[in-house]
């Protein structure tokens, strides 16, 4: 610094005016140019980017919605009214790398199958092309970023936890009706929902909460981008496996509503390692 | 050559991001705009349309409309209407009065019960029972010519606003020039509806750690957002959602036919939606009888009797109505109690006697002109 100024004091007075303004008159040009740019830039042809579909399937199939059409493992005939739910920290492994978390500003998102607009995503961020090994991702949302009161605006409003039953929000709204035992046409609503369990004392005071979600990586979930393409994977929720494997998960047991049921939870959770698979779909 | 240096660069800099837009030779006048202020825990996304923004002149001027008997443009036959004359702040901005309905202007009662005004600019476009309407400009609209309601003609209204000594100016200050439409009619009062937020009941104070509720208060909360309890808050939310409406669609359990209702499946033709109404909004509940898109029940513990023990099932109950498997949530007494006690914490007594809302201390040609 005090090099340039010695510099700048030796410099004769005219030139010094000169140099003084070219460099001025430079500077502004650049400003011009600055704003010019903005309107006429040409598309960038080179980004690679993944949009992210979200399908939901009973045994293999298009989920049909409102229809007793089918069994789970238990043997309750059942329908899918509407599922609601949010997958966290979306992770992909690329070959020989380390792994890379997608949309790090903004990693939980809203799936409802009410919304189509929340059935695709088309992630922000720029995706290095190449080989990747697999894709993993969180179900519902990790403690330490569950919290309370952070979505004040619907849809995502409305997944709310209770405060008493350990705040945050609802990790999956999964709600129909089962057919129970002995029952001809009188279907119950089941409210398959996850989220922060409680433990309970023996006259029924909360002492402590259990926290539900989980990692998933997905089998199978290799694919390769190439630079400039814009690749569709899907992640796909195969709705029957929550009711089996390792636990056969009976309605008639459960009943229609297990938001303080940590058993029936932890039944669920341990059911979810295979709930979620990958696909790749053209594009 | 200095000069010129030093001037053409300021230029050059001065011009450097300006837009290219034409200069604005006569100054267009701009009414005052307003802002809401967003309550704790309240949604943030505000539903105000772009080309009815909030301005201090439209709000004042919506609120002597919402007010002046005059605006069914019947006057000269005697009859005299306006919001007002249904939506009665002191009531939570309902009539306050069991069945039979209100009746419009020609005696005809209105086709359900009433629906309150209040927290409507976090309504995201479907409003009434059934969320048929689209916005409250919409409504005004539709409230003019509706024969349960003013019965009249856009031509009347828009006449006998214009020939009120007073209002034309008024829509001078609001809208830039003094024409007189209802589409201007309908955009004030839209404005003064959308001021109307309710964010100081005894529980807003308890969520921002103002005050205690006792325990019979608290033990209804429990009950209000636990399945195992009462299980409310699936459908008119709580803390995480302190409208108390979700603003959603939902069949709970009170029939067992939908012929000829005016339900959510009569607007949008999806047959899972018989029997589908909005879960209204239970702040000011209290207030607010009578209760059900068909005034059905009198009093809160009609309704929480009905919760209780009188769920009836049909393949159109919402899956959200788990206890229909044993009629209903089973509440005892004392947990009534405590359910009611909870829901009578949502009265916000500073909305109903908020002057901004209240009835304006005089109108415009008041003096020159009867009114009512
Ligand atoms: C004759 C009585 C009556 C009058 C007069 C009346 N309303 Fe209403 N208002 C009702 C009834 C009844 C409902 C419920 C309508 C329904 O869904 O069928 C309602 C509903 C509404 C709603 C929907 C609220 C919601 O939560 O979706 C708005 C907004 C509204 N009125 C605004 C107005 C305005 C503004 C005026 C004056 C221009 C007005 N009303 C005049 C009876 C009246
Ligand atoms: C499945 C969703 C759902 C659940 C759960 C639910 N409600 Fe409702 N509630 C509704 C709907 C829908 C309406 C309007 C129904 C109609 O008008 O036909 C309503 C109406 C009401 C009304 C009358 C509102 C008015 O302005 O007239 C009250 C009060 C009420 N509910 C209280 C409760 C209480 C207390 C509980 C818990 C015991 C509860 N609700 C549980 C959906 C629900």
């Amino acid at each position: 610094m005090n090099q340039v100024n010695t510099l700048w004091f030796q410099v004769p007075f005219p030139f010094k005016q000169i140099i003084f303004w070219s460099v001025s008159w430079l500077v502004s040009l650049l400003f011009v140019t600055a704003c010019e740019k903005k309107t006429s830039e040409p598309p960038d042809t080179s980004e690679t980017r993944i949009t992210i579909r979200f399908e939901h399937r009973i045994d293999g199939q298009k989920l049909q919605y409102d229809t007793l059409l089918y069994v789970n493992e238990a043997g309750n005939p059942y329908m899918v009214n509407e599922i609601q739910y949010f997958i966290s920290d979306v992770i992909l492994y690329p070959h020989n790398k380390g792994p890379v978390t997608i949309n790090e500003w903004k990693d939980i998102h809203y799936i409802d199958t009410d919304l189509p607009t929340t059935l695709r995503w088309d992630v922000y961020d720029q995706i290095t092309a190449g080989q990747y090994d697999s894709v993993g991702f969180h179900f519902g949302i990790a403690e330490s970023e569950n919290i309370s009161f952070m979505y004040p605006n619907p849809p995502e409003r409305d997944m709310f936890w209770p405060e008493y039953l350990g705040g945050g929000y609802h990790y999956m709204k999964l709600n129909g009706k089962w057919l129970p035992e002995g029952q001809s046409i009188q279907t119950l609503p089941f409210d398959f929902h996850m989220g922060i369990g409680q433990i309970y004392d023996s006259v029924g005071a909360i002492t402590g909460y259990v926290h539900n979600d989980f990692p998933v990586i997905l089998k199978s979930s290799q694919f390769e981008i190439m630079p400039g393409e814009t690749k569709e994977i899907a992640i796909v929720m195969n709705i029957e496996n929550w009711f089996k494997d390792p636990n056969i998960y009976n309605h008639d047991l459960y009943g229609g509503y297990i938001m303080q049921n940590q058993t029936a939870m932890q039944k669920a959770k341990e059911n979810g390692h295979n709930v979620f698979t990958f696909a790749e779909t053209k594009n | 050559m200095k000069t010129f240096l030093r001037i053409g660069f300021i230029v050059l800099l001065a011009t450097a991001c300006a837009k290219n837009t034409e200069p604005e030779l006569v100054p267009v006048y701009k009414p005052t705009p307003d802002t809401l202020e967003i309550p704790y825990g309240f949604p943030t996304r505000l539903n105000i349309p772009d080309d009815n923004p909030l301005t201090k002149e439209g709000i004042d001027l919506g609120r002597l409309l919402f007010y002046d008997g005059r605006l069914a443009g019947r006057a000269s036959e005697g009859k005299f209407m306006s919001c007002f004359t249904c939506h009665i702040q002191e009531n939570g901005f309902v009539i306050g009065k069991p069945r039979p309905f209100p009746v419009g202007l020609d005696g005809q009662p209105t086709r359900h019960a009433m629906l309150p005004l209040v927290n409507l600019v976090w309504n995201e476009g479907t409003y009434g029972w059934n969320g048929s309407v689209k916005s409250i400009e919409d409504d005004v609209l539709a409230v003019i010519t509706d024969p349960t309601e003013f019965g009249s003609s856009f031509l009347a209204v828009e006449k006998a606003i214009r020939e009120i000594p007073g209002y034309p100016v008024l829509f001078e200050k609001a809208f830039g020039t003094k024409e007189v439409t209802v589409e201007r009619i309908a955009k004030a009062i839209a404005q003064f509806v959308r001021t109307m937020v309710s964010s100081n009941s005894k529980f807003d104070k308890y969520l921002r750690g103002e005050l205690q509720l006792t325990q019979s208060e608290l033990n209804g909360f429990v009950l209000f957002t636990t399945e195992e309890g009462a299980d409310c808050f699936h459908c008119h939310g709580g803390s995480g959602n302190p409208l108390f409406t979700t603003n959603l669609f939902y069949n709970n359990g009170k029939d067992s036919t939908f012929a000829g209702e005016s339900d959510r499946y009569s607007v949008t033709g999806n047959a899972t939606e018989k029997g589908n109404y909005k879960a209204s909004t239970l702040r000011n509940i209290e207030l607010t009888a009578p209760y059900m898109h068909d005034g059905r029940f009198n009093t809160l513990d009609e309704v929480i009797d009905f919760y209780a023990h009188e769920l009836v099932w049909t393949p159109y109950i919402d899956p959200l109505m788990h206890h229909i498997a044993t009629g209903g949530n089973q509440l005892v007494p004392s947990e009534k109690e405590d359910l009611k006690a909870f829901l009578m914490t949502l009265t916000d007594t500073s909305f109903i006697q908020n002057p901004a809302f209240g009835k304006p201390v005089s109108f415009p040609g008041e003096k020159t002109m009867i009114l009512k």
